[in-house]
């Protein structure tokens, strides 16, 4: 493609990106070994993460706001029914794929939000907020623990399907760009707005200190 | 454009990979090894369903007595069977899937008083709560836990 390179995305929405590519299938072998305390250990670093990424789509560059990505149902149909005409490509999230950043976000939080809660003290380990909920709570929570992961699995596959739709039918690598940041664009069309480097220092200091306050047990502050 | 479908192909690789359901045992372990195996842990599971239902029970305000009495009733009647569940070669080393600890077999004396004190644990469980007095079934209730922790922390894996 002939055009100017821009920049699309930042490196905090990469390294969350790639971030979330190694650990869900990590937590998924951690579980299915019985390797509780990494399990737990990765868990964390998944929900600080993914909380990291919330904060960031407030106070992110502009590709990476959700402000910038969600849209109205009417804009996404319009989107699919213009899916086989020629257009330029979006500098950023695509009307679909803006929900698909949600759902993948909101059911990775839902999913450790469970594991916090989830086990038993006298089968092994505990989450680091088991304590707070009465024993059959805690084993519902752990039995949807159990069952959510499919959930998320299939969203992770109607993800991985579209980016392979874009790739063979539209021809329109969408890889390249998560790893780089970068992506050619026809014509004069800028790139992502950045933002200082200070609000990404604070994002992820209170997406840690949360992940941190959850993780001894969220004692009152 | 430059194509990056070995990424992609790899990543969507994985992720099947990771629908792929259980590992497999493995291979050295008999199936007659694997079967008590498998017998024993439900065995297991059986108790701490029990016992799962007693402590909801005791954070209710009002506990049925009774429910508690045949809960502690099945782990008596399963912690009789233990014993029979842990032939020789079906710990860990087996290499099959348990978290029983070789100290099992190396120290029989001991796990066979640790599974007799869940027998006399559970016993008095069901005793307490035929009084229906709270504090003495409470009591008995953390003796009960007391004695599954202890054979957890000698025999069982943990991997915290
Ligand atoms: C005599 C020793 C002993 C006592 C007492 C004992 N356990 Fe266990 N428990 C074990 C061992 C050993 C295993 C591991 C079995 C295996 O993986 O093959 C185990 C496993 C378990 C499991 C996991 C079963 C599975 O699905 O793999 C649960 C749940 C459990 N115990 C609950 C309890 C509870 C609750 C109590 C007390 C009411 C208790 N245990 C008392 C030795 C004991």
């Amino acid at each position: 493609m002939s055009g100017t390179s821009v920049n699309i995305w930042d490196l905090p929405v990469r390294i969350c990106h790639w971030s979330f590519v190694i650990l869900i299938p990590a937590l998924w072998w951690t579980a299915e070994e019985g390797e509780m305390g990494w399990h737990m250990r990765l868990g964390i670093v998944l929900l600080g993460l993914a909380v990291f990424r919330v904060l960031w789509g407030f106070a992110g560059s502009s590709t990476a706001r959700f402000a910038s990505f969600v849209r109205g149902p009417a804009t996404v149909l319009a989107y699919l029914r213009s899916m086989n005409s020629p257009r330029d490509p979006i500098v950023g999230h695509n009307p679909l794929g803006g929900w698909s950043v949600l759902a993948l976000l909101g059911a990775m939080l839902l999913q450790t939000g469970l594991g916090l809660f989830s086990g038993d003290p006298y089968d092994g380990a505990t989450g680091p907020l088991n304590h707070l909920v009465g024993v059959m709570t805690a084993d519902s929570l752990t039995e949807w623990h159990e069952s959510f992961f499919n959930v998320l699995l299939a969203l992770v596959g109607i993800h991985l399907l579209a980016v392979l739709f874009y790739l063979a039918v539209k021809r329109d690598n969408l890889v390249h760009p998560m790893v780089t940041g970068r992506r050619a664009m026809p014509g004069e069309a800028g790139g992502m707005q950045p933002v200082p480097a200070w609000r990404f220092l604070l994002c992820l200091l209170a997406a840690a200190l949360f992940a941190l306050w959850l993780w001894i047990g969220a004692p009152p502050l | 454009m430059k194509l990056h479908s070995p990424l992609i192909l790899s990543a969507l690789a994985l992720s099947l990979a990771a629908c792929g359901g259980a590992p497999e045992e493995a291979a050295d372990v008999s199936s007659a090894e694997a079967s008590v195996i498998e017998q024993r842990q439900d065995n297991f599971e059986a108790i701490g369903d029990a016992f799962k239902a007693i402590r909801g029970q005791l954070e209710d305000g009002a506990p049925d007595f009774a429910a508690i009495a045949g809960d502690a009733e099945t782990i008596h009647t399963n912690a009789g069977k233990i014993q029979d569940y842990f032939p020789e070669g079906t710990g860990i080393d087996s290499g099959a899937d348990t978290e029983a600890l070789a100290t099992i077999w190396e120290d029989p004396e001991g796990f066979a008083g640790a599974a007799e004190d869940l027998i006399a644990a559970s016993q008095t469980l069901v005793d307490a709560a035929g009084t229906e007095d709270l504090a003495a079934v409470q009591q008995a209730v953390d003796g009960l836990g007391g004695s599954c922790k202890a054979c957890h922390d000698d025999f069982r894996l943990d991997k915290d």
